[in-house]
């Protein structure tokens, strides 16, 4: 290549990865804005709301929590009976045990007297089959539980199975070790009731990190902030993720994920678009992306909702192994979705879904840590070569750096002005903390496990979910 | 300091883009700082606040306990409860002790009733709350509105009843619900007058709510429900339908059976299933008779509705609809099946069962 190939080619690389930038960052202004009107007038809807009335209510619809469990033995009595406190009067709990190969099955037998009872399937969805069978409890305290006993075929093959046996009009797909708050049902129900214009499809609530809290029989007793900075870190990203970005998508009616961990969703149309993807390790994404698909092909009025309220909170890595097999499977998980469902991407058929929802995550999910590492290597490339002008250089790194610390504490703003969960003294002063440390803790992390999800994704076709050791949470 | 100096003269030197980059990081670390300052504030703040709150809201539960049992028969009013009475009406002046006051009045009138309770609602009239609740509903915002609303409610304020009626149309959902609720709380089912001029869609939420509240009154003077059937309006026709299970309402019976052909499937699967929780035997066979005009919803509507009511003679329909392509029907008729005859059933289970697994 002649100097005069490079002298043109050099600027037009400098040009995108400035232009990327400045709409990556514009977009993010942006949502936070839209995210934090939305949360305002949410705020304000629901400083009045009687949720008693609903919560008592015989007419409130029928909602059946599903939850996959796999070698979940540690925790899994504490886990059901937290699952079995939810204060709403019409719901049913089904723990489908996929395959386990500890002693979770005869654990949940002889905590809940459960027998083995004869029942039929309605095999709405293709599942792998029965391996001890379905039970329920001879304990009338216990008559919401229903435990399915089948073969190991994942958790979005468990997930189909209890889409299979719920007789209910909603279903509240869970992980099985979280902790959902007792009114977390009636508020996650409000959206599918309440929208007369548009039928809710699903409605995915706030994760918060319980990781160093205090729980007693299901119940969240203290919030409390972990030691790590691993750990620190992730609270901020959720808080980030969750306050200045989701709620935004709501209100654009674009969130193309529910977390994996809590969402609630219209059950038949789960069913009428195929369930839970088997072939793919982020299926949450997956069946949001499926389930909005199915009603734009059906040119139905849908809206895909979003609570703010901390609902549900779960166990995060505490340690780089599983943060980063985590993250790996998140980023095989979007790179799946978004090539299964690729017919959508600036499809003006699919209105903001093809042309909003799915660019975004296309631009700034998928291909943002690939754009980035080739940034730092071109980067490396020029400081070879000598090539770089540090004034420009520094002042653009301090810049970016600003940026991103302001961001995280105007996540930390909202979530004081809003739910104020952290409340003893001297949080606060670690959560600016870590906005400053995140950029150098958490960030690089996050990188290397998208760019080895990536790698995993094309040259490693075998590796599936990887294994997340549980401690469970802290018991007072 | 020469270093200082140094960077600013090289700064004024540079490129009009870095000096832009270092003037927005500038703002931005400026904004940092005043947001951590805040954020430190804001901490404390809610923290004190909380404390305070806490404390004022104990005093008042106990000034108000002491207000309850301190009456007696002789006058309206004891010495004791005059005290109280005074004492709170200095705090009231203060609109976050008056805020603390309300909450604190409510929460206690939720948890009491009979006298008690009608004594909490005299004591909102006397501390001179209502005219607080009353200018809540001037004014522009329209949470503030629905707050009113709903504190005129909880302390049954009838009188008010023509100044929340101005809210009927309110382009605000959440206060026309509020004034929804006024009604039918303090007026039971007179309130749901408001269902012939409805003509926003009452959510299920709303209706929901509507329900609950009537279920807690008394009354045994059921409107006529029958024009709320014939409504225009589909959410009214779906909360009448509601209205007429839950309080067996078997004279609508022929209105009923009219619904069997409205345009819409909601109401018409709403009423399959008011005729079922009803009896109303006549339903069936014209159910039974265009079964396959009917939509899946409708057809599922009407075999849980033959669960109940199902008959020997029934078994031809029921076997013309064993291998339906919908699995949910197919389901529901094996139940069906099942109960008319469980020994045959079982004979042809694994026949039966073919598109389903156990």
């Amino acid at each position: 290549m002649n100097t005069n190939t490079v002298q043109i080619i050099m600027p037009i690389i400098h040009y995108f990865f400035l232009v990327f930038t400045a709409i990556a960052i514009a977009s993010y202004v942006i949502l936070a804005i839209i995210s934090a009107l939305e949360t305002i007038e949410y705020v304000k809807k629901n400083s009045f709301v009687n949720y008693k009335e609903i919560l008592s209510s015989t007419f409130s619809p029928s909602i059946s929590i599903i939850a996959p469990a796999y070698n979940e033995s540690l925790n899994i009595v504490e886990n059901v009976r937290s699952l079995l406190s939810s204060h709403y009067v019409n719901y049913d709990v089904i723990i489908v045990n996929d395959g386990s190969k500890d002693d979770s099955l005869s654990k949940l037998i002889e905590a809940y007297d459960l027998i083995q009872i004869d029942h039929l399937i309605n095999e709405h969805i293709k599942t792998k089959p029965l391996r001890e069978g379905i039970y329920k409890s001879t304990n009338p305290a216990f008559d919401k539980l229903t435990v399915i006993d089948k073969e190991n075929g994942g958790k979005a093959d468990a997930l189909n199975m209890g889409l299979n046996m719920s007789k209910n009009r909603y279903v509240a797909c869970i992980d099985v070790d979280c902790l959902l708050l007792e009114d977390a049902l009636q508020k996650m129900i409000k959206p599918f009731l309440e929208t007369t214009d548009a039928k809710v499809i699903a409605a995915g609530g706030v994760i918060r990190i319980a990781n160093s809290c205090i729980v007693k029989d299901g119940k969240l007793l203290d919030v409390n902030f972990p030691k790590t900075w691993l750990e620190q870190g992730q609270i901020l990203e959720y808080l980030r993720a969750f306050l200045l970005g989701r709620m935004a998508w709501s209100r654009l009616n674009g969130l193309l994920v529910i977390s994996g961990a809590f969402g609630l969703f219209d059950k038949k149309i789960a069913i009428k678009a195929g369930g839970y993807d088997t072939n793919t390790v982020g299926e949450d994404m997956e069946i949001i992306v499926r389930m909005r698909r199915y009603m734009e092909d059906e040119k139905q009025k849908y809206k895909v909702a979003y609570i703010p309220d901390p609902l549900c909170w779960t166990e995060a890595p505490d340690n780089y192994k599983t943060f980063i097999s985590q993250r790996n499977r998140w980023t095989r998980g979007t790179i799946e979705t978004l090539k299964k469902h690729r017919k959508i991407g600036f499809n003006p058929k699919y209105k903001s879904l093809g042309l909003i929802s799915y660019p975004y995550w296309f631009f700034f999910e998928r291909m943002a840590p690939i754009i980035e590492v080739a940034g730092i290597i071109y980067f490396g490339i020029l400081i070879v070569l000598n090539e770089v002008r540090w004034d420009y250089a520094f002042a653009f790194i301090i810049l970016a750096y600003l940026f991103s610390v302001l961001f995280s504490i105007v996540a930390i703003v909202s979530e004081e002005l809003t739910y104020h969960q952290y409340k003893k003294k001297s949080i606060g002063f670690k959560l600016v903390m870590i906005a400053f440390l995140e950029p150098f803790v958490n960030h690089p992390t996050i990188l290397y496990s998208a760019i080895k999800g990536n790698i995993d994704y094309y040259f490693n076709k075998k590796k599936k979910w990887g294994v997340m050791i549980k401690k469970g949470m802290t018991k007072a | 300091m020469n270093d200082n100096l140094y960077i600013l003269e090289s700064l004024k030197h540079s490129s009009p883009i870095i000096q832009l980059v270092w003037g927005i990081s500038g703002i931005f670390f400026i904004i940092i700082a005043f947001l951590i300052i805040y954020l430190k504030y804001l901490r404390t703040h809610l923290r004190v606040n909380e404390k305070i709150e806490a404390k004022y809201q104990e005093d008042y539960e106990s000034y108000l306990v002491t207000y309850l049992y301190a009456g007696n028969d002789d006058e309206a009013f004891s010495s004791e409860q005059q005290l109280i009475i005074n004492e709170l009406k200095k705090c009231v002046a203060d609109p976050f002790k008056r805020k603390i006051i309300i909450s604190t009045l409510l929460k206690l009138r939720n948890e009491i009733s009979g006298e008690m309770g009608e004594s909490i609602d005299t004591l909102f009239n006397k501390l001179g709350l209502l005219r607080y609740s009353l200018a809540k509903l001037r004014n522009k915002k329209w949470e503030v509105i629905a707050i009113g609303i709903r504190e005129l409610t909880q302390f049954k304020i009838k009188a008010v009843h023509k100044i929340i009626m101005n809210n009927i149309n309110h382009p605000k959902r959440e206060v026309r619900k509020e004034m929804q609720l006024y009604l039918v709380y303090l007026y039971a089912f007179k309130g749901l007058e408001f269902l012939n001029v409805l003509e926003t869609s009452l959510s299920e939420w709303d209706q929901i709510q509507l329900l609950e509240v009537l279920q807690l009154n008394n009354d045994t003077q059921i409107s006529d429900i029958k024009p709320w059937l014939k409504s225009s309006n589909d959410s009214v026709v779906i909360f009448t339908l509601k209205l007429a299970k839950v309080y067996n309402q078997f004279e609508a019976k022929e209105e009923l059976i009219e619904l069997l052909n409205h345009k819409s499937e909601d109401v018409r699967i709403n009423v399959i299933s008011a005729l079922s929780h009803l009896n109303v035997f006549e339903a069936k066979n014209i159910l039974k008779n265009n079964f396959n005009e009917r939509s899946h919803e409708e057809q599922i509507a009407f075999l849980k509705m033959m669960e109940n009511v199902y008959e020997a003679s029934d078994k031809p329909f029921l076997l013309e609809h064993i291998h339906h392509k919908n699995s949910e029907i197919n389901l529901l008729v094996m139940e069906i099946l099942k109960n008319i005859n469980f020994e045959e059933f079982e004979v042809n289970e694994a026949e039966l069962k073919k598109p389903l697994t156990a």
